[in-house]
């Protein structure tokens, strides 16, 4: 009938309300699809609505991974206070020397394999960064070795002839002690080192993460320090059981040593890994809750308009056929 | 003083770390235990991960998924 010819042509002629500022301009321009006879726009709701599904299955996917993070943090946060204890016997008996002076020093950067867990990955590698800086210098050498698949990415932009090793696929199983100290073993058998810095994120609740940097010495430059004085000129006085010697006692200690803090480093960034990931898919949750509303503001809007302009050409077309 | 060829224990001399040395008896001793306690206790054993070598800034192809067990 003419009403519905009317109508259709109505729709064609649909002009975008011009109260509107350039943000919203800049989202019609991403809704509207065709052009009506005197250029004008009409906005379909059918492209609004279908951007509202997907900002709302995002919203309910970040919201899944937030409780999985979350579930996952638990376990592991259990395990990590617990392995604390591991190195502070150590630094109890060998002190702590982050200011030692050497010339062969190798920085184990620790770093997830998966992303979306918000700046921790991005802050241990400015660190090692800065530290690489601090280390280097005449007859000096720094390496690095990676564990993860994020900073090897992020370090291969630079410092590509730097890298030592790079391990990956840590946190296919659970972490464990085993695991943690075939690895070491491995990074011990392959760089040479006169002190090995390793750099992560440590865990101190679920929204604040330290970057911390921990400092093993090799056995020689053990003997080198303690000729300083201090902690490690103490060591003289203990006696030593068992027939070993001194150097022999230190090589032990120093390799168990190395173990101990890489176990208790790995944890410690898992623990901020979840807790990042956490805090990240809460606020990416709460972005997209947020953007929903706002194009729900806007459906409603482009509904009543075009409601709006449907009743005018009705009423505007009866008064004529009338009039 | 003690003799200088007696200074290093058995599996230094063999080429060992303190660190293997230590996963071997600890991996003895996970064998002693009974049953319940003995696969939890495998399960803490279990070792994976992916190691790449890298020489002047590329990694060499030997990228071997390390799966050992002791």
């Amino acid at each position: 009938m003419a009403m519905a010819a009317f109508r259709r042509e109505g729709r064609r002629l649909l002009l975008s309300p011009v109260s509107y500022n350039s943000s919203v301009a800049a989202r019609s321009a991403i809704l509207s699809d065709e052009l009506g006879p005197m250029g004008a726009r009409s906005v379909s709701t059918q492209a609004v609505r279908n951007r509202m599904k997907s900002v709302k299955n995002i919203q309910k996917i970040t919201k899944a991974m937030k409780m999985v993070a979350a579930s996952k943090l638990r376990a592991v946060q259990v395990r990590t206070e617990n392995s604390r204890g591991f190195w502070q016997p150590f630094t109890a008996l060998l002190g702590d020397n982050p200011s030692v002076d050497v010339k062969k020093n190798v920085i184990v950067t620790i770093t997830s394999d998966k992303g979306l867990c918000g700046g921790i990955n991005s802050t241990s590698v400015r660190v090692s960064k800065a530290l690489y800086k601090l280390t280097s210098g005449p007859e000096k050498e720094t390496k690095y070795v990676i564990l993860g698949e994020k900073g090897k990415v992020q370090l291969v932009r630079d410092s590509k002839n730097s890298i030592e090793m790079n391990i990956t696929e840590l946190q296919k199983n659970p972490l464990n002690y085993t695991q943690v100290s075939v690895l070491a073993d491995d990074i011990l058998k392959n760089v040479e080192y006169d002190a090995l810095r390793i750099i992560h994120n440590k865990f101190q609740s679920v929204v604040s993460f330290l970057p911390t940097v921990s400092t093993i010495l090799s056995p020689e430059t053990v003997e080198k320090e303690s000729e300083a004085g201090g902690k490690l000129g103490s060591l003289d006085s203990y006696e030593i059981e068992g027939g070993d010697t001194k150097a022999e006692v230190l090589q032990n200690l120093a390799e168990f040593q190395f173990s101990c803090v890489l176990f208790n480093a790995a944890l410690e960034n898992a623990c901020s890994e979840m807790g990042a990931r956490m805090s990240a898919m809460d606020s990416s949750s709460r972005n997209a809750g947020e953007m929903l509303d706002r194009l729900t503001l806007t459906y409603n809007r482009t509904r009543q308009a075009s409601i709006t302009t449907e009743l005018i050409e009705i009423i505007s077309g009866a008064s004529a056929l009338t009039g | 003083m003690a003799s200088t060829a007696a200074a290093v224990p058995f599996w230094r001399a063999a080429g060992m770390t303190y660190i293997s040395y230590s996963n071997i008896c600890a991996s003895l001793v996970r064998g002693c235990l009974k049953e319940p306690y003995r696969s939890e206790a495998a399960a803490r054993e279990k070792v994976h991960f992916a190691v790449s070598k890298w020489a002047n800034g590329k990694p060499e192809k030997s990228s071997n998924g390390l799966c050992l067990s002791f």
